[in-house]
């Protein structure tokens, strides 16, 4: 596996999580979310294929949608964590650091075994 | 930004061809929901640009975005790949490996294996059926009176008479429904595969 596709398949696995985790603090439009995932991570490579899997995690009960007139001259999709959303991100999240924490560790030991 | 008619014409230009894209493979509102949607993330990120280059600030926008066709792509692979694994009906199952077979060469290939046991699973249980109304041009085709069985099914003019009698009509059914069910199992094994490898 080259570098280039192991890192494609770190991105794919980490930006369903990364979307909840965005949405998790409160309700956030599309965009607003796009701008958040930029400022803290380069998960987000082309804008227009975040709609899609806005949709399925809405389609999976974990966001809830509702579109939003007034605001702008323009109306605004606006998701928010559903309780389903909530727990899944805390399982998300337990596994994630579990994930990491295990790899660091290995990491941790190889790193002494060579010295 | 204010936009100018040349400004407001590309905008319309761009979600026209996203609405085409998407027409094929999403239900209708839900396409519709769709292109509103990207069309107010457009507006916002217009809203917020201070570029005095109208053009230019635009271009640079939609190229963020992603082409139509791409932006289509990523909402279908969506869709159609999570309905057909989750109700496992074979209209979303035929929908999405069609997709996988026009955007991939591993979808190429899997569908064409696909394809033909989904036709031989049908071609089996048309002999069942053709049997019992043309009983004297369906059945196994031997070389000869008593020589090897060449081929099962239908021959229009009958060149003798076929054997096998009415277990044909069992023997087609069982062929047939083994081979679709099996077909169709690896369908979704391989849809399975796709997900996992799916870009967002």
């Amino acid at each position: 596996m080259s570098r280039d596709t192991w890192q494609e398949q770190l991105r794919r696995g980490s930006l369903d999580l990364a979307i909840l985790l965005t949405v998790s603090a409160g309700p956030k439009y599309g965009l607003s979310i796009i701008q958040h995932l930029e400022a803290f991570t380069d998960l987000v490579v082309t804008e227009g294929t975040i709609y899609p899997i806005l949709g399925r995690l809405t389609r999976d009960g974990l966001l809830a949608a509702e579109w939003v007139e007034g605001e702008a001259p323009h109306a605004r999709k606006y998701y928010r964590l559903t309780r389903q959303g909530v727990k899944r991100l805390a399982d998300m999240s337990d596994e994630w650091r579990g994930f990491t924490r295990k790899i660091e560790r290995l990491m941790a030991a190889v790193e002494k075994e060579r010295t | 930004m204010i936009l100018s008619e040349a400004g407001e014409s590309r905008i319309r230009g761009y979600l026209y061809v996203l609405q085409q894209s998407l027409a094929g493979a999403l239900p209708r509102e839900v396409a519709q929901d769709a292109v509103r949607e990207i069309e107010s993330h457009v507006r916002d990120r217009v809203a917020a640009t201070s570029a005095a280059d109208e053009r230019g600030a635009l271009e640079a926008i939609l190229a963020e975005l992603g082409t139509p066709l791409r932006v289509a792509q990523a909402y279908s692979a969506e869709r159609t790949l999570d309905e057909a694994l989750v109700t496992g009906r074979v209209v979303p199952v035929l929908r999405a490996t069609w997709h996988a077979a026009v955007t991939s060469i591993a979808g190429f290939f899997a569908a064409l294996g696909l394809l033909v046991g989904y036709v031989a699973g049908l071609a089996f249980i048309a002999i069942a059926v053709l049997k019992p109304i043309f009983p004297h041009n369906v059945g196994v085709w031997r070389d000869g009176p008593f020589g090897m069985p060449t081929s099962l099914g239908a021959k229009f003019p009958a060149p003798g008479e076929p054997s096998g009698g009415y277990w044909v009509m069992l023997v087609g059914l069982a062929l047939g429904l083994a081979a679709l069910v099996f077909t169709h199992r690896g369908a979704k094994r391989f849809l399975a595969w796709v997900r996992q490898r799916k870009a967002p």
